[in-house]
C-alpha cells in the first residue's frame, strides 16, 4: 500500500512522482472515463449567474448527513450519527476480495482512516467532510478550498488534458459545463484515500466523474460516479445536496489537522507554548 | 549530524536552502568580508508604480494569475552580517532555488536587503523575546523546536511569501474577495475587501485572519488573529540558524517568536504587468520593541509552461522526522469530528 511518493512526501512531489506513478498512468489509459447520465436539457436553475452565463457557485457550502462516516447506510455507533445510504442501488459493488478487505479497514478503522493521520482527504471525500468549503468561481477555473487540514482543489476549465505520470490526493481535475451542470474529470488520486471513516476505499485506478447541478441559489445537487475496475465489478454513483451557508459574514475557519498530532506528541496539556 | 540529514531527506534539502537571507539582487551589492563596515544601501523608499492594472468586472485592480516567487539571493547578507566575500555563484547557491527560467526584476529596481525597517537590519526584539530565540536556536534540532515549515505547519505570513522551492501563487479575484492558492503546501488565503470586522480574538487561524482594501492599485491586508499554540508557529524565519550568526539578524531566521497581538500589514503593488513588489510591516508588542518592515520584488508572473501541481507536506512527513530529530509520529492519530 505505501508508495514512495507519499513516504518521501513534501517539497520532493513534483520532481520525484515523475517517474513513480507511470504505472499509475499507464493502467489508466486505456479505459474511458465512466460518464454519469445526461444532464435534464432544459434547465430549472434560478439561481445567480457569473458575467459569463455560468451559474454562480461563488461562496461557502456544505453537505449534511453522514457520508463522512460511512457513505452506505448505517446505524449509530459510539459518536457517529445513522445516515441513509448516498450510494445508488445501497451497497458498492465491491469484488469479492475487495468486500473483505473493505471489512478489514471497518475493523481498523480508528487507526487506519487515513483522516487520523491528517492525510488530504481525496475526492469525493473531501466534498462531504463535516467542515465547509468555499468556491472561487472564474471563466478558466473553479477553485475548492476546504477547511479541513487547508486541502484544495483546482479545477482547470480551460480544456487541458490530464498531466501524466503524477499522482495527487487530490487528483488532477479538469472540468466543463454541459448546460448550466459542472462536470469535473478528476484522476491520477492515488490509492491512498478512502471513501469514508468504515473503510470504504480504492485504487489507483481510481476515476471520478463529479456533477454538480445548482438547483437555485443555494443548493446544488451532486452526484459522483466512481470507476476503479480494479476493486469494483462496475462503475456506481453516490449522489447527495450540497447546502450553501447562508451565515452573514461566514469565512472559513482552521482545522489544521497537523497541528493537533503535534499538540498530542509534545505539548503538555494545558501549557503555554 | 545535519549534513547527513539533509542527504537523507530530500525535504531539509530542499528547505534549507532558503533563508529570509539578504538583498533582492546581488549585482548592485558591494563585496563583505567578515568583519567589514557594513555594506551602505540606499534608504528605503516605497517603489512608485505608475503602473494602472487592467479592472475586474467589480472594479478591482486586476492582478489575477499565476505567479512564481522572485527569487532571493543567496550570499548577499543584511547590514549586520557579513559574510565572507566570494564572487556570486549559482553553483555555489547564489539564488535561493533554481529554476529554468529565473524571473527578472523591473528595470530600475533598487537592490538592497528584505529588512528595510529599521535601517540597521536588526530584528527589534524585546530582551525577552531575544532570550526565547536563543534558547530556540539552541534547541533547534528538537522536534519541539524545529522550524514549523519542516513539519509541515502553515508557515503564516509573511512567511508564505518568502521566496521557497515551490514557488507557485495563483492569485484570484472575484466580487468583493481576492484569494490566493499557494502551492506551497496547498496554502490558501481568502481575503474579503467589504470592511467586515476583525473576528473574536479567540478564533485562531494559522494563516492568520485577512482584512484587505484596495489604496488606488495597492492591495493593503491586514493580518490578525495568528495561531499561537506551539513553540514551532513562527510566522517568518528560515529554517535553521547558521552558527555565529546573531539572535537578532534577520539574515538567519530561525524561530522569530509572536504573541497573540502578532499583526501584519501586507502591501501588494503591481509594478507592471508582471511583477508585483511586497512590503509588510510586522507588529508585536509583546515581542518587538517597534514594529519592523521587509520589503522586496516578490511575484513574477509565471512562464507559460509552468504548472502549479500539488505540494503534499505532511503526507510521509513522519520518515523525515524520524530522521531528523529521532521522534516517530507515525502511531499518533487524531480525533476528526
Amino acid at each position: 500500500m505505501e508508495k514512495p511518493i507519499t513516504t518521501i512526501g513534501a517539497a520532493g512531489l513534483a520532481v520525484l512522482t515523475v517517474g513513480m506513478a507511470a504505472a499509475v498512468a499507464h493502467a489508466q489509459r486505456g479505459a474511458t472515463p465512466p460518464r454519469a447520465p445526461a444532464a435534464q436539457t432544459a434547465s430549472t436553475y434560478s439561481g445567480p449567474r457569473a458575467p459569463d452565463r455560468k451559474p454562480d457557485l461563488n461562496g461557502i457550502w456544505q453537505v449534511l448527513g453522514s457520508a463522512h462516516w460511512n457513505v452506505e447506510a448505517h446505524s449509530a455507533s459510539e459518536g457517529v450519527p445513522a445516515g441513509f445510504s448516498v450510494v445508488e442501488g445501497g451497497t458498492i459493488p465491491y469484488q469479492p476480495w475487495a468486500l473483505a478487505k473493505r471489512n478489514e479497514n471497518f475493523q481498523n478503522r480508528l487507526v487506519a482512516d487515513p483522516l487520523r493521520k491528517c492525510y488530504m482527504p481525496g475526492v469525493p471525500r473531501a466534498m462531504y467532510l463535516p467542515f465547509p468549503f468555499e468556491i472561487t468561481q472564474t471563466a478558466n477555473h473553479v477553485l475548492i478550498a476546504y477547511e479541513f487540514a487547508h486541502a484544495t482543489r483546482t479545477i482547470f476549465l480551460d480544456a487541458t488534458p490530464h498531466m501524466e505520470d503524477l499522482d495527487f490526493w487530490m487528483g488532477d481535475a479538469r472540468g466543463k459545463w454541459d448546460g448550466d451542470t459542472l462536470v469535473v474529470d478528476t484522476v491520477s488520486l492515488g490509492d491512498k484515500t478512502w471513501f469514508d471513516e468504515a473503510g470504504n476505499f480504492h485504487s489507483d485506478a481510481l476515476k471520478v466523474v463529479e456533477r454538480f447541478t445548482p438547483m437555485d441559489a443555494a443548493h446544488i445537487n451532486y452526484e459522483a460516479t466512481i470507476d476503479d475496475s480494479k476493486v469494483f465489478t462496475r462503475p456506481w454513483k453516490m449522489s447527495m445536496i450540497v447546502y450553501r451557508r447562508l451565515e452573514k459574514n461566514l469565512e472559513l475557519l482552521d482545522y489544521e489537522c497537523a497541528e493537533h498530532v503535534y499538540e498530542k506528541l509534545f505539548k503538555k496539556p494545558g501549557s503555554t507554548p | 549530524m545535519r549534513t547527513s540529514l539533509i542527504v537523507a531527506a530530500p525535504l531539509l534539502a530542499v528547505l534549507v536552502l532558503p533563508g529570509i537571507a539578504g538583498a533582492q539582487d546581488g549585482r548592485g551589492a558591494p563585496p563583505a568580508g567578515r568583519g567589514a563596515a557594513p555594506a551602505a544601501y540606499p534608504p528605503y523608499a516605497r517603489p512608485v508604480s505608475t503602473f494602472v492594472a487592467p479592472r475586474t468586472a467589480d472594479g478591482q485592480p486586476d492582478i489575477s494569475g499565476l505567479y512564481i516567487a522572485i527569487p532571493l539571493p543567496r550570499g548577499i547578507e543584511t547590514p549586520l552580517v557579513p559574510m565572507p566575500g566570494r564572487a556570486p555563484n549559482r553553483a555555489n547557491g547564489e539564488f535561493s532555488y533554481s529554476l529554468n527560467e529565473r524571473p527578472k526584476l523591473p528595470e530600475g529596481a533598487i537592490t538592497r536587503p528584505v529588512g528595510v525597517d529599521p535601517p540597521d537590519g536588526k530584528i527589534p526584539l524585546t530582551p525577552e523575546a531575544l532570550a526565547r530565540r536563543k534558547q530556540i536556536i539552541a534547541n533547534q534540532e528538537k522536534i519541539e523546536y524545529l522550524d514549523g515549515r519542516v513539519l509541515c505547519l502553515a508557515p503564516g505570513v509573511p512567511r508564505t511569501t518568502i521566496a521557497a522551492p515551490v514557488v507557485g501563487y495563483q492569485i484570484f479575484q472575484k466580487p468583493g474577495y481576492v484569494v490566493i492558492f499557494y502551492e506551497q503546501n496547498h496554502l490558501y488565503r481568502t481575503i474579503p475587501l467589504d470592511g467586515r470586522a476583525p473576528l473574536d480574538p479567540n478564533i485562531r487561524k494559522a494563516m492568520g485572519v485577512s482584512r484587505g482594501h484596495w489604496d488606488g492599485n495597492v492591495l493593503v491586508v491586514e493580518v490578525t488573529n495568528f495561531t499561537n499554540n506551539l513553540s514551532n508557529n513562527w510566522v517568518i524565519g528560515a529554517v535553521s540558524a547558521t552558527p555565529g550568526v546573531p539572535a537578532e539578524s534577520l539574515t538567519t531566521g530561525h524561530g522569530i517568536p509572536h504573541s497573540d497581538l502578532y499583526r501584519v500589514t501586507e502591501r501588494y503593488t503591481p509594478i507592471d504587468a508582471n511583477t508585483i513588489h511586497y512590503e509588510a510591516r510586522i507588529d508585536d508588542p509583546k515581542v518587538f520593541t517597534q514594529p519592523w518592515t521587509i520589503a522586496y520584488y516578490a511575484f513574477a508572473r509565471a512562464p507559460k509552461n509552468y504548472v502549479p501541481v500539488e505540494y503534499a507536506c505532511f503526507e510521509g512527513n513522519d520518515k523525515n522526522l524520524l530522521l531528523m530529530t529521532n521522534t516517530d509520529i507515525t502511531g499518533v492519530r487524531v480525533a476528526v469530528p
